[in-house]
């Protein structure tokens, strides 16, 4: 599922715009969790994160594991630092006013798969 | 009995996230021209930069040896160490739990610096301490007061790593010996007023990672002097030691 589609079918707010050109962004699998080390440990590579923690070791986790892009959940925006080290990292952000259930569901419903799906 | 200006959470260069320009001599010149008294080296799951600090420090301020450990749940709990070889054994089990820093480790999490007090670089951290450590937070609490220490629940005002957000209720179980509140909640607002009622000591630290944050957040302690047995006291409102509330 391309990038761009998900944020416009999910209604995300692009909270690093540019910096992704999202139509060449293919997005397969996403991982949803709030504890890092199980992102660092279990999240698929090229893959999107769905999470309520906004500090800076999100992008710095997310990097590390390859992550294409992730979603902060219920309304959640990180302060602007992360935001522009993201963009320096290249990493997409995103808020949405949904719950990470709902988020997921909406995923799941479009076509992206968990990791091991 | 003096009134002692303390900021018990200070980072220094080995922390991965913390500016490369925190050598244990700008925290300590920082300090000391912040009108510090006491600051505490709390760098992430290491207390390598303890040490090197003291020495820096001298006799312009104390410097108590800390580390602030990243616990199983993301967690932060600061224990405060009665010296540096204290905080340095403590350290050592806290390092057997986490992973190497890989290759491209410090790339995205930053570098993790050892120096002496001069500020020269001696070495570089070999694990991953921006990661979580093996130690729960009861755990985490039990290593400090077997190693002689103070356990401290870090920013517990914060929506990230502090022990509220990560757990949902404050874990009275566990036995912290004080909360500590960031800059953001000054005396008297609301979150100050939220910590206050896990009924513990307050105190207010600045969690600087850059030079210009130290002292930014700071307790006013009641101490005969400023050392870790005195602050021992003022945590047990023990014989006129006290924390103030500003």
């Amino acid at each position: 599922m391309r990038l761009d589609r998900i944020v416009e079918e999910l209604g995300l707010a692009r909270l690093t715009p540019d910096v992704v050109d999202e139509q060449d962004v293919d997005i397969e699998r996403g991982y949803a969790s709030d504890l890092l080390s199980d992102v660092l440990a279990h999240a698929p590579e090229g893959g999107l994160l769905v999470t309520l923690q906004v500090h800076l070791n999100v992008v710095a986790v997310a990097t590390h594991a390859g992550l294409a892009a992730v979603v902060f959940a219920a309304g959640r925006r990180p302060e602007g630092e992360v935001v522009s080290r993201a963009a320096r990292e290249g990493l997409a952000l995103y808020s949405s006013p949904d719950d990470t259930f709902e988020i997921v569901g909406r995923l799941y419903a479009l076509g992206v798969k968990g990791r091991r799906a | 009995m003096n009134v002692c200006r303390a900021d018990l959470h200070v980072h220094t260069a080995l922390s991965p996230c913390a500016d490369a320009a925190m050598t244990p001599l700008v925290v300590v010149a920082w300090a000391v021209d912040e009108g510090l008294d006491m600051i505490a080296i709390c760098d992430h799951n290491s207390a390598g930069n303890v040490a090197a600090a003291q020495r820096a420090a001298g006799d312009a301020l104390c410097v108590l040896a800390g580390m602030e450990v990243t616990t199983a749940e993301e967690a932060h709990v600061v224990g405060l160490f009665p010296d540096a070889a204290a905080a340095l054994a403590a350290a050592a089990e806290v390092a057997a739990t986490l992973p190497p820093a890989g290759p491209d480790y410090a790339a995205h999490f930053g570098e993790q610096l050892l120096m002496d007090e001069d500020g020269r670089e001696v070495g570089r951290e070999g694990r991953a301490l921006a990661l979580a450590s093996g130690f729960t937070v009861e755990e985490a609490v039990a290593l400090v007061h077997r190693h002689g220490g103070l356990a401290v629940a870090a920013h517990v005002d914060r929506r990230g790593f502090g022990v509220v957000a990560q757990l949902g209720v404050f874990p009275h179980h566990a036995g912290f010996d004080a909360v500590e509140v960031s800059p953001h909640a000054a005396p008297g607002s609301d979150a100050w007023a939220t910590a206050a009622a896990y009924g513990l000591p307050v105190l207010r630290g600045s969690d600087a990672h850059r030079p210009e944050e130290i002292g930014a957040a700071r307790s006013a302690l009641r101490l005969a002097a400023p050392t870790f047995a005195e602050l021992r006291l003022a945590l047990q409102a023990a014989d006129g030691r006290e924390v103030l509330d500003a």
